[in-house]
């Protein structure tokens, strides 16, 4: 298929009507486009503004816990605390909506959402989606989810918010009196989960469609590339995890708002509003949230695995350490991430027989993991490492995850979680898997497939900065928070210090608090790279990195369809420095270059036949 | 220590507490507001006249105020007030050189402390001036950390109009450390207790608006839950009971052992502090309300009196009148907040607790379902808090009108339902003497009213009674008789004895 | 740059063992020994977990540093090994991992039940029954004592003691007593003791510990139950049985205190 620029072709058409008359105009081609890639960079970059709305709560957050109830510098004076203080409840209000933003608006939607639509159908040969239409919709439900979000922050008052936690147990959550100020803003954010769920909901079910029905001729299974395999195994997570949060949501919601009491026990006086009627348990709620959001922290871990992996094998000029073992592995994380959830809930009160079991699985689910990791570094030894941002990102991203995933082992083990369960080593935890694993995954990818994205190079020495900045801050912001989990100090406490054995950690919060600043200050060295680079960034080819996948075979950015003519794939995707790359004088093989020895109509005959 | 200040300090109405900054849980910008009632004098009032010719100035309703209290940066200590601002008076007894002084004082003094000491001068030539103390040694000599000559022309520069000052001479008083417990007390209130009680102590943090019941609002002076008898205002044990133990059954937590004695001391006074302030407030804008609110210079203007008149009377008011009614107000406050510490303040029943009998018991219901007393109007025949006087519509004693709810409604215009008392929470304290001394005294500012007018042997049977109604098998099982007086004994009987046998 | 690059991938993995190592000294580590013998051999079992992590930490990052290094110092012209994997190596380090995990969780089992599981309990616990009721409520710790002589019921009785953030028992025996919320979900923690057990609306969750040591210890709430969980600070005091029951006698006189004061019954 040969593009041509509907551009020229209507400017040569029609002069005086300008734009309108584009063969797509400007709204179906930018908005409301059902465009993979336009998609994808919608989400890239609403989850990007997004991640400094939530940035900017964290270091709220912060803020209070290194100098509690002072004035917050700048933007203090809107708070309706007297003298510009955080007040209690809204500071419970400030690390509820961090996590909610930075969970269903940021890292949930920037993998799926951006990098699942922008690569699925370029890394499998494919000229769009399964289905285009509901692509975009996926995309424009993101917007009541935000509109949801945010407006239970406005409903009621400033200091409105939701105020239950990102996990918002019941019965603080199912209480209008228990969460004081939450009481339409629960009902808010509960609304705008659910649209996230949808938007989710729509995006799974189109990713396995897609990489089922829609591959390139050759491209079989173990040919695709690890993303996609990443991409797949997240989208059937969650199109089985994510209905049971939606019931469970949808529970919640009717608990709030209807007088159902799935949630909440009788008799119980809150606020001095009426005695419940009840008959219900709060765990109940746990076990439910927690049957999605376990594999939820694999649906926002897993696809960031599969780009490093990619990233990882091109920049050091290497195939893939083990590829079966990885897609095994990924396998196996998804699979065992759905009989973990309990280990959320060691100290909830549920059975105790239970514990152990979870402890089990538990503990089984670090193998693949292990695996995973081994295999990285196996990816770089010996290999001829490019240290450009890319692999920089990369490098940092199994760094940070074997951080993640050591101190997830004493989490893991029950009696030690007596101690840790809600402490900030839990905090340390899942930001060193969320932040430090997922989001440098994410810078990493940004920067690999931004050439991909507008045809310009991301700047590497800014991109260098970002990450070493990042990197510096992150790990001064979250590694002494597990000293601070050891040290005994609860989460959710916006003031620690009442307690005589913290009062000492104050110092070490303070410095906590710099370096998050430091960290969120480094985050607008990307934002301008971004920004700047999708103007002036220095122009590329189609393959600026080497890389053997098949959307570098595709201009950059592709057209409207992808690819110049229908790709065909005759080898996996990591055979860098390959014998027959060599061959060609060059350490890398496009997937779409047939073999020496092969004319490209008889290849596809085999592979039909084979297929 | 106070008594002697005041004698000293009669000249100078209030000393000034240099506050510093900083320091725990300070809110750096937080300020004081005014009440509705001060916005709602016409700007004038408020605002006070400035000097004008040869005329004084003429302070406003908020300048009267804030010369007294100051604003939460910078407190001012008003020692007519019986508050322990803290503090210990002393004499100069000589005075070696301009930055040396030997003293002498009342009571020990800390010699070593974390910030530097502040000395004021309290009468004399240097009456005050506020030195700061750099070292002090065992014997009372105090190394000045400035010059004192210095200090006292820096402060004749700043303040042009007043007397000057000059050098100190034996005898004169000082007082060291002056408002350390109330500036403690500050910074426990403003980390612990504003973000619902408000930093003005108006019961309007803001986490407050989330709360049933509301915070209490300090700036009535009001305080429910005492142990002094119906007219008197609320005790320092009182209050410190109740921060000690919280108020169950609210979100009035106890704060044992976030802070210690010392600490819930001076949160007590702030407290005090903070309730003086408001009643002081309301006190001053109903002497000014009556004639010169916006209201009442409305309806002037439209009965035709020119603005400028108005503005006149309001002069001639300030000038000559204020200083009685001031006079009147301080000296009322103060009795009144002295008062309640006495032990004569305290109820203290007449007779022992009558013993906790099923008769006993069956007294107590016929008290409290009798037309006399009938606690059940609010209470309920079965002691749910749902008796006929909670559906009422009420008028609202100071305006007038009808409260837009049903229900009984508090001085702060909340409604307040009356306890359950089957649920065994008693917000005052559970021990007899604190129920004994809820009926005796009522509840200060809300509707339940003072039964003094009771014999103590009746209160007590009440009491037996009240405290037996959690545990009744079948509680209110005599609602829907209307006139329960004589069903009534029987089954309270069969009631009392089913809960002794368990 | 390349090798500078490479150090720091060496670098940061020493400075955070560095923090580690300096923690404990600078008070960046628990706040004190496990006060209870359940709570020691939690920490061992944390020591245990944190030697096997430690050698994995510096073991991967090591060779993550130096594997890069490698690239850092070849020339430009070096080729990347042409290499897919080896098996023996997969197999090694996904049989080996798994040994270890598995060690891991079986040698907890024992400490889990005898804290979470009531026919682990110790006897004592099982004959002397609840000691007290402790209620968590939005924000502060409510707690009943039954009447001294008899036992604790679920339902409050008339003799019952009530006492807020104060919870007193005796040392040197394991102590059980019955965790319930009033309200939201709440978490006992109780860091010097390494005791963890939410408050579930509905529930009566029975909990021990046991205190050698007579002293005063920390409780705070480790689940979110609102704008001031912060504030739910309280203490249990752990002292000789014949103090205990000084104190609760203390308590029953107080709280039938009837305001008439004899002349060595100062109260008011």
């Amino acid at each position: 298929m040969a593009t041509v620029s509907p551009a020229i072709e209507s400017h040569s058409d029609d002069h005086a009507h300008g734009h309108d008359h584009h063969e797509i105009g400007f709204i179906k081609k930018y908005v409301f486009s059902t465009d993979h890639k336009i998609i994808g960079i919608q989400f890239l970059i609403t989850t990007l503004i997004m991640l400094m709305a939530g940035g900017a709560l964290a270091l709220a957050v912060r803020w209070q816990l290194a100098f509690p109830w002072q004035t917050m510098p700048i933007v203090g004076k809107l708070f309706a605390g007297e003298g510009g203080q955080i007040s209690p409840e809204f500071y419970t209000m400030l690390f509820t909506m961090h996590a909610s933003v930075m969970i269903f608006l940021v890292i949930i939607p920037i993998l799926a959402g951006a990098f699942g639509n922008f690569l699925i159908p370029l890394q499998i040969g494919a000229d769009d989606m399964a289905f285009p239409a509901l692509n975009m919709l996926s995309y424009w439900f993101m917007w009541p989810a935000i509109f949801f979000f945010f407006g239970s922050f406005v409903v009621g008052g400033v200091t409105a918010g939701p105020a239950a936690g990102w996990t918002s147990y019941p019965l603080l959550s199912a209480l209008m009196a228990a969460a004081p100020g939450s009481g339409t803003a629960q009902t808010y954010w509960l609304l705008g989960l659910t649209f996230v769920g949808v938007s989710s909901m729509m995006g799974s079910i189109n990713y396995m469609t897609t990489i089922i029905n829609m591959r390139a001729p050759g491209m079989t299974l173990f040919r695709m590339p690890l993303t996609i395999w990443s991409m797949f195994i997240t989208a059937i997570l969650q199109a089985f995890a994510l209905p049971v949060l939606t019931a469970a949501g949808f529970m919640l919601l009717a608990d709030r708002t209807m007088g159902t009491c799935f949630f909440i026990p009788a008799g119980i006086i809150v606020n001095n509003a009426a005695p419940t009627v009840g008959g219900g348990q709060p765990l109940l709620w746990q076990h439910l949230f927690w049957f999605y959001s376990h594999p939820a922290v694999y649906i926002m871990l897993l696809p960031a695995m599969g780009m490093v992996s990619d990233m990882l094998a091109c920049m050091s000029r290497k195939p893939l350490f083990g590829y079966k073992p990885m897609v095994y592995a990924i396998a196996a994380i998804a699979g065992l991430g759905f009989i973990v959830w309990g280990h959320h809930m060691f100290t909830s009160g549920m059975n105790p027989a239970l514990g152990m079991t979870f402890m089990t699985s538990t503990m089984m689910i670090a193998l693949p993991s292990a695996i995973k990791t081994f295999n990285w570094i196996g990816t770089i030894w010996d290999g001829n490492v490019r240290f450009n941002a890319v692999m920089l990102n990369c490098a940092g991203f199994v760094a940070m995850f074997i951080v993640g995933g050591l101190s997830g082992i004493f989490m893991a083990a029950v009696p030690v979680d007596i101690y840790f369960h809600d402490t900030y080593f839990i905090v340390a935890h899942f930001h060193y898997v969320l932040f430090g694993s997922t989001l440098f995954g994410v810078f990493a990818a940004i920067t690999f497939w931004f050439p991909k994205m507008f045809g310009r190079m991301m700047n590497d020495t800014v991109a260098k900065w970002h990450f070493a900045l990042s990197f510096i801050g992150f790990n001064a912001a979250f590694f002494p928070m597990h000293l601070l989990g050891i040290a005994g100090m609860p989460r959710r406490y916006a003031d620690p210090y009442l307690h005589p054995y913290l009062e000492h950690l104050l110092p070490m919060n303070q410095f906590i608090t710099f370096s998050a600043i430091l960290m969120g200050v480094a985050q607008l060295l990307l934002l301008g790279n971004f920004a700047y680079s999708i103007f002036f960034g220095e122009k590329c080819g189609r393959n600026p990195w080497g890389a053997n996948g098949l959307e570098w075979s595709a201009p950059s950015p592709p057209g409207h369809g992808n690819f110049d003519v229908p790709p065909v794939c005759y080898r996996g995707p990591y055979e860098y420095s390959s014998p027959e790359a060599e061959a060609l004088g060059q350490d890398f093989i496009l997937q779409t270059e047939p073999p020496p020895d092969m004319t490209t109509t008889e290849n596809v005959k085999s592979i039909e036949t084979t297929a | 220590m106070l008594v002697q200040m005041n004698r000293h300090i009669a000249t100078l109405i209030v000393a000034t507490l240099v506050v510093s900054m900083g320091g725990c849980g300070d809110a750096l910008n937080s300020s004081f507001v005014y009440s509705e009632q001060t916005q709602a004098l016409m700007p004038q009032a408020q605002k006070g006249f400035p000097v004008k010719g040869d005329v004084k100035a003429l302070p406003g309703a908020r300048q009267l105020l804030d010369d007294r209290f100051g604003n939460p940066q910078s407190l001012n200590a008003w020692s007519k007030l019986p508050i322990d601002f803290g503090g210990v008076t002393g004499t100069v007894v000589a005075i070696p050189d301009t930055k040396t002084l030997i003293l002498n004082f009342d009571a020990e003094v800390p010699v070593q402390t974390d910030e530097p000491l502040k000395l004021q001068f309290v009468t004399g030539p240097a009456a005050a001036i506020v030195v700061q103390i750099d070292k002090l040694s065992e014997a009372w000599t105090a190394s000045l950390s400035g010059n004192l000559e210095t200090l006292i022309k820096a402060h004749n520069d700043n303040n042009q109009g007043e007397e000057p000052r000059s050098i100190p001479v034996a005898g004169d008083v000082v007082v060291i450390d002056g408002g350390g417990v109330l500036q403690h007390g500050r910074g426990l209130y403003m980390r612990h207790c504003s973000h619902c009680h408000g930093t003005s102590g108006d019961g309007n943090g803001p986490t407050a608006q989330y709360l049933v019941p509301r915070p209490r609002d300090y700036r009535h002076g009001v305080f429910k839950f005492t142990s002094t008898n119906d007219l008197s205002k609320v005790s320092r044990d009182d209050i410190h009971r109740v921060i000690t133990n919280g108020i169950p059954g609210t979100y009035m937590p106890s704060f044992v052992p976030m802070l210690n004695e010392q600490n819930r001391h001076a949160v007590v006074e702030y407290v005090r502090f903070l309730a003086m302030r408001g009643e002081f407030e309301r006190k001053i804008a109903v002497e000014l309300s009556s004639d010169f609110s916006k209201e009442a210079l409305g309806s002037r203007l439209e009965a035709g009196d020119s603005k400028e008149d108005v503005i006149d009377n309001l002069r001639d008011f300030l000038a000559v009148d204020m200083t009685d009614s001031l006079e009147f107000v301080s000296d009322d406050l103060a009795s009144k907040w002295t008062t309640a510490d006495t032990d004569d303040a305290v109820i203290t029943p007449d007779v022992s607790r009558i013993a906790d009998t099923p008769e006993s018991r069956r007294i107590g219901r016929e008290l409290y379902l009798s037309k006399a007393i009938n606690c059940a109007a609010c209470h309920g025949i079965a002691g749910k808090g749902n008796g006929p006087q909670t559906t009422i519509y009420e008028k609202n004693t100071v305006t007038g009108e009808l409260y837009d709810t049903p229900g009984l409604h508090d001085v702060w215009d909340n409604v307040n339902q009356p306890r359950n008392l089957t649920r065994g929470i008693y917000r005052g304290g559970r021990r007899p003497v604190d129920l004994f001394r809820r009926i005796h005294a009522g509840i200060k500012g809300s509707r339940m009213p003072s039964f003094k007018i009771l014999q103590h042997e009746q209160i007590w049977h009440i009491v037996n009674y009240v405290l037996s109604i959690p545990f009744e098998p079948m509680p209110g099982h005599a609602s829907g008789v209307a006139a329960p007086a004589e069903a009534t004994p029987a089954a309270t009987d069969a009631a009392a004895a089913a809960s002794v046998v368990e | 740059m390349k090798k500078f690059w490479s150090l720091f991938f060496f670098f940061w993995p020493v400075v955070a063992i560095w923090s580690c190592w300096i923690a404990p000294a600078r008070g960046w580590w628990f706040a004190t020994e496990a006060m209870s013998p359940l709570g020691e051999r939690i920490d061992g079992l944390f020591y245990l977990i944190l030697g096997i992590v430690t050698v994995v930490f510096i073991g991967t990052q090591f060779a993550l540093g130096y594997a890069l290094w490698q690239s850092a110092v070849k020339g430009e012209d070096q080729k990347a090994q042409f290499s897919h994997g080896s098996h023996s190596l997969e197999l090694i380090w996904t049989v080996v991992p798994s040994f270890v995990l598995v060690f891991i969780a079986l040698y907890q089992m024992d400490v889990w039940a005898e804290f979470r599981v009531q026919s682990f309990y110790p006897n004592q616990t099982q004959e002397d029954g609840p000691q007290l009721e402790f209620m968590a409520r939005q924000f502060e710790w409510r707690v009943r004592y039954p009447e001294p002589g008899t036992e604790l019921q679920n339902q409050p009785q008339p003799g019952d003691l009530y006492a807020v953030n104060e919870m007193h028992v005796v040392t040197g025996r394991p102590v059980k007593f019955n965790l319930r919320t009033d309200d939201v979900q709440h978490a006992f923690f109780a860091p010097e003791l390494r005791v963890k057990q939410d408050a579930v609306a509905g529930l009566i969750i029975p909990v021990w510990f046991e205190i050698p040591k007579a002293g005063e210890y920390a409780v705070v709430c480790a689940e979110l139950c609102g704008w001031g969980h912060y504030k739910m600070r309280a203490t249990i005091v752990a002292e000789s049985q014949a103090k205990v029951d000084e104190y609760l006698s203390n308590l029953q006189s107080e709280q039938n205190f009837d305001g008439v004061v004899t002349v060595d019954d100062e109260d008011e």
